[in-house]
């Protein structure tokens, strides 16, 4: 029964759908603590916690690595250090977090979920830099993204920053974002709708 | 011990048909004080139990279990006592064991005090959930054993599985069918509002804390008292300040509860002033208190957000401004302090700011979004048909009340003085200022 659940788990890694990660491990393990047994020895806690992480559920990853036992947290230093990850994000530390995501040599299964949550954030840091900097250090920059002083020029020069070698700092070029704004004829159906609970 | 037997061949013979399990529950009902003193007769319970099948003879076996539950239970029976109950909350028949919903509520509570007593609560989540399901007769329905979930959840640290039943809506209490008492109603206010405390939904938190603090009583209540301090930590974060109570509650909650939570109250004065250096100070003088109640780290989580709502001041005041002068203005160590604040106030959406690393300068914007997209008509739109469902619900309410015969006499009676304007339905919240 035990291996059959997990192996779900690993279904959804191998198929990539990281997002499901959370919802899984959660559920199995209430399920298994309903049956009365301990998790099992094998059971994937630096998967159960990147899940939370990976969807920006940093409550339940907090909680988790509350309830996760000393003896398991002593001795997977893989643990520790995908909790740092978290540790790092609850504390808006920006440059911790790209250290502690890349400053470790993940193992095998890990790895590509690490990756995920790495490529995600630092696409959500970006797009905040540009919607709240006009202008920006290039030191500050490269921190926040986790780059080279030098790649960090190269990046965002690709995305039509501009940089200013006398003074250290980028001009930041904001994104534009296209949004759907067409309305459709099914509105006029649902006004029909509000006009008639409304006079009746 | 023969009797025992005799119960146990009746309970397999009359599970078939309702009426038979009707007849059947007459039966266990006159049995039930002999069953509940079969206390020390562990052992003859758990051999007839074995002899049930949770499914088929789900009344039978729920009269047997709560005997079994009733009595004392050592250390070793108690691991028997939950994966018995937990079995049997999962396979029980709908049907049978609405028959008998207090007994049902009985063995799940008691399920849920051994797990605690074996400090492994995070076994009962998965049954008490099932358990609910069972005796709701829709999601609508607040059961006694949502409280009982909440708490687990907050126990076992799961408070992710909360969500699972705080997120219906509840509109419908019904003694008769759920057995639900009002202490029931207060807990599941009270556990639910911290289990959305602990997930930072402080809207949803605000929303419960007020329900427990504004229901129905005559005397007051420590259940009510402890939701009261939580409702004036918790308004003060999603609010800047804690609105008077609205004039439902009851007189005896209006006239005592402050009184009950002097701290509280004078801490949300001292926010009131907006001084960061003052409300720190406060803090420390109340800490013993707010220690002893849990209620520290909330608390703290006040001081957090009387900074961002200083700087959101800012914002109707100034359209660009230094963040020299807003670490000033709002006490933060230093501009790079301010900075980074405002970064992470942008990147909640909780202020429309562009900086200005350069010159060292914030520009404050106007909210960007146009209300104009397919998103918001989309969303808007869903607002639109909870408000038209809500709306049908009203009225029928309305309907009911207006024919039940106990209220029409009343309103016979006093009709005279009954004056509409004197019941304000929609609760008062004149926020005058953030």
């Amino acid at each position: 029964m035990e291996m059959v659940s997990l192996s779900a788990i690993h279904d959804a890694q191998k198929a990539e759908r990281f997002s499901d990660l959370a919802n899984l491990c959660d559920n199995l393990d209430l399920e298994l603590a309903s049956k009365g047994g301990e998790l099992p020895e094998d059971w994937p806690y630096v998967i159960h916690l990147l899940g939370h992480i990976l969807v920006s559920d940093l409550n339940s990853a907090r909680f988790l690595w509350k309830r996760i036992p000393a003896s398991v947290k002593q001795n997977q230093p893989e643990l520790l250090a995908a909790w740092k990850i978290g540790q790092c994000m609850w504390t808006h530390n920006y440059s911790g977090v790209h250290e502690a995501l890349h400053n470790f040599e993940w193992s095998h299964d890990v790895r590509p979920v690490v990756g995920r949550i790495a490529e995600d954030y630092s696409g959500r840091i970006f797009r905040l830099l540009s919607t709240a900097y006009s202008t920006i250090s290039v030191t500050d920059a490269a921190s926040y993204l986790g780059l080279s002083i030098n790649d960090t020029i190269i990046f965002t020069g690709k995305n039509g920053w501009g940089f200013d070698p006398s003074s250290q700092m980028l001009t930041v070029h904001p994104l534009v974002t296209t949004v759907e704004q067409k309305l459709d004829a099914s509105n006029l159906q649902s006004l029909t709708e509000y006009v008639f609970h409304l006079e009746h | 011990m023969d009797s025992l037997e005799v119960l146990v061949a009746q309970v397999q013979a009359l599970s078939g048909s309702t009426d038979d399990l009707l007849h059947l529950h007459g039966l266990l009902k006159q049995l039930d004080d002999s069953l509940q003193q079969q206390q020390q007769h562990h052992q003859a319970i758990q051999q007839c139990l074995l002899q049930l099948d949770p499914a088929k003879h789900s009344l039978g076996f729920l009269y047997f279990l709560d005997a079994f539950g009733s009595a004392d239970i050592s250390m070793d029976q108690s691991e028997s006592f939950i994966s018995t109950s937990a079995t049997f909350i999962n396979a029980s028949s709908v049907d049978q064991v609405r028959m008998a919903p207090e007994k049902f509520t009985n063995v799940c509570k008691r399920m849920r005090d051994e797990t605690i007593r074996v400090q492994r609560p995070i076994r009962a989540i998965s049954p008490l959930h099932i358990a609910i399901r069972k005796l709701q007769p829709s999601s609508e329905y607040l059961t006694p054993l949502h409280a009982d979930l909440l708490q687990i959840c907050l126990l076992a640290k799961c408070y992710k599985a909360a969500l699972s039943v705080l997120d219906d809506d509840i509109f419908e209490i019904d003694q008769k069918k759920t057995g639900l008492t009002p202490k029931d109603f207060l807990l599941f206010c009270y556990y639910g509002g911290m289990a959305y405390v602990g997930l930072k939904r402080f809207e949803k938190a605000l929303e419960l804390f007020q329900h427990a603090v504004t229901a129905p009583a005559f005397v007051l209540n420590a259940i009510v008292v402890e939701s009261y301090k939580k409702y004036v930590l918790v308004s003060l974060i999603q609010n800047g300040q804690v609105p008077n109570l609205p004039k439902y509650t009851p007189s005896v909650t209006q006239r005592n509860v402050k009184s009950c939570a002097p701290d509280y109250v004078e801490f949300a004065s001292v926010y009131s002033t907006r001084n960061i250096g003052d409300l720190k100070r406060s803090i420390l003088a109340h800490e013993e208190v707010f220690q002893k109640d849990n209620n520290l780290g909330l608390a703290k989580q006040v001081v957090s957000s009387l900074y961002k709502r200083n700087i959101q001041r800012l914002t109707q005041t100034f359209l660009t401004l230094s963040l020299q002068d807003i670490a000033e203005t709002v006490q933060l160590e230093s501009p790079k302090d301010a900075e980074l604040h405002i970064l992470q106030m942008i990147q909640k959406g909780e202020i429309h700011a562009i900086i200005n690393q350069k010159d060292g300068m914030v520009s404050f914007l106007e909210d960007p979004e146009q209300y104009k997209t397919r998103d918001i008509a989309q969303q808007l739109h869903g607002q639109i048909q909870k408000i038209i469902g809500l709306a049908k619900k009203i009225r029928f309410a309305d309907e009911q009340v207006s024919c039940d015969l106990a209220y029409l006499s009343k309103i016979g009676r006093d009709r005279p003085n009954y004056d509409p304007e004197e019941f304000e339905v929609v609760p008062q919240k004149g926020f005058t200022n953030l």
